[in-house]
């Protein structure tokens, strides 16, 4: 009975560890800037992308009710849509106000004013264009979603924020801060474990087909495949490196020695991603992701900076 | 002590949920054949399959509150899909060409477009899921649907032909020797748009 009692006590220390709010401070000020880019982005083709039957692109009525179908109370823009009709706003008004309520959320966001309702319109209004949207999204809608939701979770606001300076709020408890942070950090050990593990099971990734065709697919190829043809002897071993990465990342980002070499490479992963391939929403996101789940802490290495420089810098001018 | 207990019993189905999703991923790549590992483990990578699908209450009546539950919170929580990008092995990508035909006689050839480029990324998301067998009872609906997106750029148009298909991208040393890509078509559909009929033709 004692170990095992030992045993959950190890696991809530695992589970709780006092943290600081700098690492929320990164999240919120990352997520405040992709949710902004996001719909700045998709400005001219939003209500393109999201219209009803004959208006758009695709009908959004029916990724609406293939997502019905998995479960009614998933939020989408029809509900919206359907306020907006029983007070006399039309569509296109109400995509247009759903459009300049999430780019606002996102400002608020990166400036840390209302941080609660700002993080739970976000989360909303993302997660009903994601939805919606189900034909047209890919892997960025999922981590935006994953993201605002902890966001809006955490023990908002961090004293980083505006919130804090105008009304001054109590400290958040450290080990709620430790708590969100850590499942946070737990969550991206499985996306890379579990991405990592399914690269390893293709062949492609072991020879540097997988990188040459992901790099000349539209809308993928940035770069000119005579100028990758150039490199191609590189691509079995960078191949090989992405599977090694991604799979190592749930056993060396928990080492100490290891883990600023390992986010090192992942973030580095990412840029060449998002600079290569032009995903540059995808490389955001999983870039805020990394760094407020394991980066480093900025405040304890500026200050350790400083004292180390003050201390060589007065041994040197003492007498 | 308690509200910690509680936040640690969450965390611990949430995770759990998501393992399940993951496996269920990783389980239905290998059954369907698209792996390195040998083709005698598809038969148990379809129960493990199942399992997690069960676990995630897919088993179940598709209105029943435990699955709707479910799905619902992995919805909100982002988590509803695996993390298998690009994996495990990339194809070709998908093509949608759009035959436009006018009453006098003009042919012409478009295709499906967005003004921006992260826009552009989700059409291109869109064509590779037309070509999932999960997607096949929408195939037509969806192409009608792009076909009309086109058709009110062009309102003088009698007819479209949308020509479905995948891209064969050529390997390294392929494209060394002058291999460019190809293009096969999968299916086409004929939209008459001023009669409001269609007709499919597999290829």
């Amino acid at each position: 009975m004692k170990p095992l009692r030992a045993w959950g006590n190890d696991l809530m220390d695992f589970l709780f560890p006092p943290e600081t709010d700098k690492w929320l401070a990164v999240l919120r000020i990352g997520l405040g800037l992709q949710v902004a880019v996001y719909a700045l982005f998709l400005k001219s083709d939003w209500n393109y992308l999201f219209a009803r039957t004959g208006s758009g692109l695709v009908s959004r009525e029916l990724g609406e009710a293939i997502i019905s179908f998995d479960s009614p109370f998933i939020p989408k823009l029809g509900w919206l849509v359907a306020l907006g009709g029983h007070i006399g706003i039309g569509e296109e008004t109400v995509l247009s106000v759903a459009w300049a309520c999430l780019l606002c959320a996102g400002c608020c966001l990166l400036l840390g004013l209302f941080c609660r309702p700002a993080a739970i319109i976000a989360w909303f209004l993302h997660l009903c264009a994601a939805e919606s949207g189900g034909f047209v999204s890919y892997g960025v809608d999922n981590f935006m979603t994953i993201g605002l939701f902890y966001l809006m979770l955490s023990p908002l606001p961090d004293r980083y924020s505006l919130d804090h300076r105008l009304v001054k709020t109590k400290p958040k408890d450290p080990q709620l801060l430790g708590f969100w942070r850590r499942v946070l950090q737990l969550h991206l050990c499985l996306v890379y474990f579990f991405g990592g593990l399914a690269k390893c099971l293709g062949s492609g990734w072991w020879d540097g087909t997988n990188l040459w065709r992901s790099m000349t697919r539209p809308p993928f190829n940035i770069i000119s495949p005579d100028v990758l043809i150039r490199f191609k002897y590189l691509l079995p071993g960078l191949g090989i490196s992405i599977c090694l990465i991604e799979l190592g990342y749930i056993f060396f980002i928990w080492m100490k020695k290891a883990r600023s070499v390992w986010l090192v490479c992942i973030l580095g992963m990412h840029v060449a991603i998002g600079l290569t391939m032009g995903m540059y929403l995808f490389a955001l996101i999983m870039i805020v992701l990394n760094l407020a789940a394991f980066g480093p802490d900025f405040g304890s290495l500026s200050l350790a900076y400083r004292q180390r420089f003050h201390a060589v810098f007065t041994k040197q001018l003492s007498p | 002590m308690t509200s910690k207990r509680i936040y640690a019993a969450w965390a611990g189905v949430h995770f759990f949920l998501i393992a399940a999703v993951c496996f269920a991923g990783i389980f239905s790549l290998v059954a369907e054949g698209l792996t390195i590992l040998p083709s005698a483990l598809d038969k148990y990578a379809r129960k493990g399959e199942l399992a997690a699908a069960s676990v995630l209450g897919k088993e179940l009546a598709a209105s029943n509150p435990v699955r709707r539950g479910i799905a619902t919170y992995l919805d909100v929580a982002g988590s509803q899909s695996g993390y298998t990008f690009f994996a495990p092995n990339i194809q070709g990508y998908h093509k949608l060409i759009l035959e436009l035909f006018y009453h006098d006689g003009r042919v012409e050839y478009d295709s499906p477009h967005v003004s921006g480029g992260a826009a552009a990324l989700r059409l291109d998301s869109l064509l590779d899921r037309l070509a999932d067998p999960d997607y096949k009872p929408l195939r037509e609906v969806v192409a009608k649907m792009l076909a009309f997106s086109v058709w009110q750029d062009h309102p003088d148009v009698e007819k479209i032909r949308a020509i479905f298909g995948s891209v064969n991208m050529p390997g390294i040393s392929d494209f060394e020797h002058g291999k460019r890509e190809s293009f096969q078509p999968l299916f086409s559909d004929d939209f008459s748009l001023r009669k409001e009929e269609n007709q499919s033709t597999p290829q």
